[in-house]
Formats: structure tokens, C-alpha cells, sequence
């Protein structure tokens, strides 16, 4: 009797550690998946660390220094670009906030005269996303031109926070559709106005949402080229036309190229591991609901 | 109620409101240019040309076009390289998320490195790939072949169609990941343990149980990695320049060389049109598709 107890239970435990081992070994695949999918970026990251004539010879062990890093940061033309992206992420990613959150907020909670105005607004807003922004290039670049607003960066601006804000209403529609009206029909008989009512209420109850919406929007927008490249000049583009520009000029500076490359992409990336789970649950929840 | 319901519209007269700069700002920046281009499709117009003057033509432009067997090519290229794209993206899409989902050891780790060049700049990626990994001299395509002892080859001009497929699942892969990710990750639990309960096998599980169940997901992941994939320009630039020859032209380059190189508004802002129209009939496609496939499942 003892013994038929201790054989099964043995055996569940050797059931139980080939499970184990069978995760690891499915972890350990996956994981070296990643690493090679990764690879490219990581090698760049590294290779922004060697001088030039290490460069040339792809190698992955080598003697770090900081004098590639020294050169780019010291470029005046790479800071510029830089500034300027910059310049677009912080305000950009703000105004649609600020215009997008009040704005999501009317969309969900108020009442319009007709009713179901506001879900066809808020399709409306969804369909603008699948515009392709070649659609509408052409009258932009000629208005630009004559206007001469691809001097200055407001312009691009304002192309920009147009284009994010269905964007960050689409994301945040499911997350302000997920307070209760309960919640916010007592508030207003507590007599809240409309914007205690958002700064006290809806903000803290949709963080989650409004940070997935913010980051995105400003991966977005710091990684935006095709109106950057086509509605700027020198010296108001922004980075990515600084590496496309790179890559044609420089191509075979690999160092420089890298440091360069790294300025880029780096920020972003921090970004997007910040707001990966909540990305994925921001995009589910636009996805199913929308 | 109904009474606090009146005393409320009273009162709150003004948040309607509150959507209208979003609604003028979206309205300013998409709509008008897009009506702009639909009107500028109908013009015989010349930017570097002043003196031919702006002339009406009718619908001459997209004729232009339809008589055009260049036209035909690259848009079919164009339909065939990124459905070949939205499809490797997909299937490996939902391969990596199935495995991601699991319990397994490291996978945060795996997750965020799989999904990072989703948030790096495409410029940035077509320079990086050009000429880190596919240069045949300092790259690592040139390192690896001489270990081998055999000659390197010259991917970007040799087989540019596939580089500019492979190089968008690249970029956009871990976008499906992330969106199927969260659909999978949606499915109640109960679901799957009555499925392993009924003696359901892997494989059953995870193409009659999970992909029905994220056919949602799959729709956006779908619409959205379309939309990025016909916007998508820097890569292209930055890679193979379109070439060689026009052999990987999408339409969207084909349009920024009509109007740059071309320097004719008309017929770029036909193009457009034309772009427009054909993404949003494939759009619709998808929509439909999957539709007929929900419901059949349900």
C-alpha cells in the first residue's frame, strides 16, 4: 500500500521534472530566436563603441571606446536633427493629449442632440487612420512650398498632431468606454465641472490608457519620415531623414553610422519596453471594442 | 431621471464641444488635402513648368494609367510584395505569440527583444541592414561568406523584391506579435481547459480553439500592418532605391518619383487616388473575409 503510493507519487514527480525540462528547452528556443531577431541592433549598439578600422571587420569582441560617440555628438548638423525631433515628439505627443483626451471624453460621455453622433464621429476618426498619407502628399508639399512653411516646424507640427490624434482617440475611446457612467453621472451631481470631472476622475482612472496612447503616439512621431523627408528643409528636418541622408552620403563610415543609428532608435526602443504590456492590452482592447 | 438627465444637459451644454478642435485639426490635416488631391487629379499641371500653365483634362490622368503597362506592373508588385509581407508576418506572427503565451522560463526578456524593431525608424533599419549586415565587404553577409569560402552575395541588387519582403517582416513582424499576443492572451481559461479535458490535441487546440478566438485580432493586426506597409517609403529609399530598374517600386514610391522626378502634380495626385482606392478595396476584402469566417465559426 506504502509502496504503490510512493511509486505513483515518484512518477507524478518524474512527469512533473520532464514538464519542467520540456519548458526550459522550449524558453531556451525561444530565447535564442530573440537573440538572433535582435541581433542587428544589438551588433550596431556595439559597433557605435569601436573606432572606424574596427569597424570595417565585423567582429563582436573588440576594445570599446567613446571616440565615434565624441565625433557624432559633436556633428552641429546631427544635433540640429535631433533638436528638431525632438521639438515634435514633446509637442506633438502633448497637443494630442490635451486635444485628444477632452475630446474622447465628449465622445463617450456627452450627450449629442442626435443620437449616435458620437459613435459616428468616433468612426469617423477611426477611418482617417487608414488614409495613406501619400494620399494627400501632394496638395501639402505645394501648399508648403508656396507658404514656405517647410521653413519653419510648426507646420510639420501641425501635419503631425493631425495625423496622431485619431491614433491616440482610437486608443483611448476603449479605456474611457470602460469607466462606469455610474461613476460619472455622480460626479456631475456632486456638481463637478467638465474639467475637474477629467483632471480628477477620468485621468487617474484611464493612466494606464493615457500612457499606452502617449508613448505610441510619440514612437510614432519620432519615427515618422515620409512628410518629415518631403515638407522639410535642412534645417528643419528631423532624424530619420538625417539617417536616410546618412546612408546615402556616408554609407561606409560603419562607426559613425552606428553611433548615429543608435541616437535613433534608442529612445524609441526604451519607450516601447516601457509600454509593452500595456501596449498589449491597449491594442487588444481598441481591436475587440472598436 | 429623466429629470437629472435635463438638469444635466443644462448644465453640461458645452462638452459636446469638446471634440470639435480634434474634429477641425483631423478635418484640416487629412480630409482637405485628400479632396485637394482628388481635385488635383483631374488637372494637366507641371510644377517646374509654370508657363504650360494649370489646365483641366478631364480624367486623362487616370487613363494615362490604365493604358500603362509600367502601371500594371508595379501596382501588381506592389500587391504581391507586401501580401507576401502581411502573410509571413501572420503566420510567424501568430507562431511567436502561440510560443510567447506559454509559461515559460525568460520569456519577458524574449518578448521585448523580439518585439523592439517594431519602435526602431524605418530609415534607420535600411541603413543598418545595407550596410552592417548586407554589405559584401564590411558587412556581415561579406564575413560570414569568406569563413565559408565562397563568394558573397549581393543581396540589395540582386535580389532586391525578397530584401524589401523580408526586410518589412522584420520591422513589422513584431507588431502582429504584440496585437495577437493580447488576443491570446484574452481567451478565458476555462475555454482551453474544457478543450484538453475533451482530449484535445495541440494541434486542434491551436487552429480550431485559439485562432477562431482571435479572428478580432487578426482583422486589425491585418488593416493596420497594410496601411504601415503601403505608407512605408524610408526602407525602400534607403535600401534599394527602388531598384534595380523599377523592380521594387511600390506605389507609393512610384507616386513620390512622379511628383519629384516627373515633377507632374496630375498625374502623382491620380496615382494617389488610385492608391487609395485600391488599399481600401483590399481593406474592405479583409473585412469581409473575416467576417464570413467568424460567422461560420460561430
Amino acid at each position: 500500500m506504502k509502496k504503490a503510493v510512493l511509486k505513483r507519487d515518484t512518477r507524478s514527480k518524474r512527469a512533473a521534472a520532464k514538464k519542467e525540462v520540456r519548458r526550459w528547452i522550449a524558453g531556451i528556443i525561444i530565447l535564442a530566436f530573440a537573440l538572433f531577431y535582435f541581433f542587428p541592433i544589438l551588433y550596431m549598439i556595439l559597433s557605435g563603441f569601436k573606432t572606424e578600422a574596427d569597424a570595417a571587420v565585423p567582429a563582436i569582441l573588440f576594445h570599446p571606446t567613446l571616440v565615434t560617440w565624441q565625433k557624432v555628438l559633436a556633428d552641429v548638423s546631427m544635433i540640429n536633427y535631433l533638436k528638431n525631433t525632438i521639438f515634435h515628439v514633446l509637442l506633438g505627443t502633448g497637443i494630442c493629449l490635451v486635444i485628444g483626451i477632452p475630446a474622447t471624453y465628449a465622445l463617450v460621455f456627452a450627450k449629442f442632440k442626435k443620437e449616435g453622433r458620437g459613435e459616428s464621429l468616433y468612426n469617423w476618426f477611426v477611418t482617417t487612420i487608414l488614409l495613406p498619407p501619400v494620399a494627400v502628399l501632394i496638395p501639402l508639399y505645394i501648399t508648403f512650398k508656396e507658404l514656405n512653411l517647410n521653413h519653419t516646424r510648426g507646420g510639420l507640427l501641425f501635419l503631425y498632431v493631425g495625423f496622431h490624434l485619431p491614433l491616440c482617440i482610437w486608443l483611448l475611446y476603449s479605456f474611457f468606454k470602460d469607466v462606469p457612467e455610474e461613476v460619472v453621472e455622480a460626479a456631475r451631481i456632486d456638481g463637478c465641472t467638465n474639467r475637474q470631472l477629467i483632471m480628477r476622475i477620468i485621468i487617474p482612472l484611464t493612466k494606464t490608457g493615457i500612457m499606452t496612447a502617449g508613448l505610441l503616439v510619440a514612437v510614432f512621431i519620432w519615427n515618422e519620415f515620409f512628410l518629415g523627408y518631403n515638407l522639410t528643409t535642412n534645417a528643419t528636418a528631423t532624424l530619420p531623414v538625417y539617417m536616410a541622408r546618412f546612408g546615402q552620403q556616408q554609407g561606409q563610415f560603419i562607426a559613425q553610422l552606428s553611433a548615429s543609428a543608435s541616437i535613433s532608435c534608442i529612445p524609441p526602443m526604451i519607450f516601447g519596453w516601457i509600454s509593452q504590456k500595456s501596449l498589449i492590452k491597449g491594442l487588444t482592447a481598441g481591436a475587440v471594442k472598436g | 431621471m429623466s429629470k437629472i438627465a435635463r438638469n444635466m444637459k443644462k448644465k453640461y451644454p458645452a462638452e459636446r464641444s469638446f471634440v470639435v478642435p480634434a474634429c477641425v485639426i483631423v478635418a484640416v490635416a487629412t480630409q482637405v488635402p485628400f479632396i485637394l488631391t482628388i481635385i488635383f487629379s483631374a488637372l494637366q499641371w507641371n510644377i517646374v513648368r509654370p508657363d504650360q500653365g494649370i489646365t483641366f483634362s478631364g480624367l486623362d490622368n487616370f487613363s494615362y494609367y490604365l493604358g500603362n503597362p509600367e502601371f500594371y506592373t508595379i501596382c501588381l508588385q506592389t500587391i504581391v510584395m507586401i501580401g507576401a509581407a502581411l502573410l509571413l508576418c501572420l503566420i510567424f506572427g501568430y507562431l511567436i505569440a502561440l510560443m510567447l503565451d506559454c509559461d515559460i522560463p525568460g520569456k519577458t526578456i524574449s518578448r521585448t527583444l523580439i518585439l523592439s524593431p517594431f519602435f526602431i525608424m524605418t530609415t534607420t533599419t535600411g541603413v543598418l541592414w545595407k550596410t552592417v549586415i548586407l554589405n559584401t565587404n564590411f558587412g556581415w553577409v561579406g564575413t560570414i561568406a569568406d569563413w565559408m569560402g565562397i563568394k558573397a552575395v549581393d543581396f540589395v541588387s540582386y535580389y532586391a523584391r525578397p530584401l524589401v519582403v523580408f526586410l518589412f517582416v522584420w520591422q513589422w513582424m513584431p507588431f502582429f506579435v504584440l496585437v495577437l499576443l493580447g488576443g491570446l492572451q484574452g481567451i478565458p481559461g476555462e475555454v482551453l481547459e474544457r478543450a484538453s479535458l475533451d482530449g484535445c490535441s495541440w494541434f486542434e487546440m491551436v487552429f480550431k480553439i485559439k485562432l477562431p478566438m482571435i479572428f478580432n485580432h487578426m482583422q486589425v493586426a491585418l488593416m493596420l500592418g497594410l496601411i504601415f506597409l503601403v505608407k512605408e517609403f524610408g526602407l525602400i529609399l534607403t535600401t534599394t532605391g527602388g531598384g534595380p530598374g523599377q523592380k521594387s517600386y511600390t506605389l507609393t514610391y512610384y507616386i513620390y518619383k512622379t511628383l519629384f522626378s516627373g515633377s507632374n502634380v496630375g498625374r502623382a495626385a491620380a496615382l494617389s487616388v488610385i492608391t487609395v482606392v485600391v488599399t481600401l478595396t483590399v481593406i474592405n476584402l479583409i473585412f469581409r473575409a473575416i467576417k464570413k469566417r467568424r460567422a461560420a465559426y460561430e
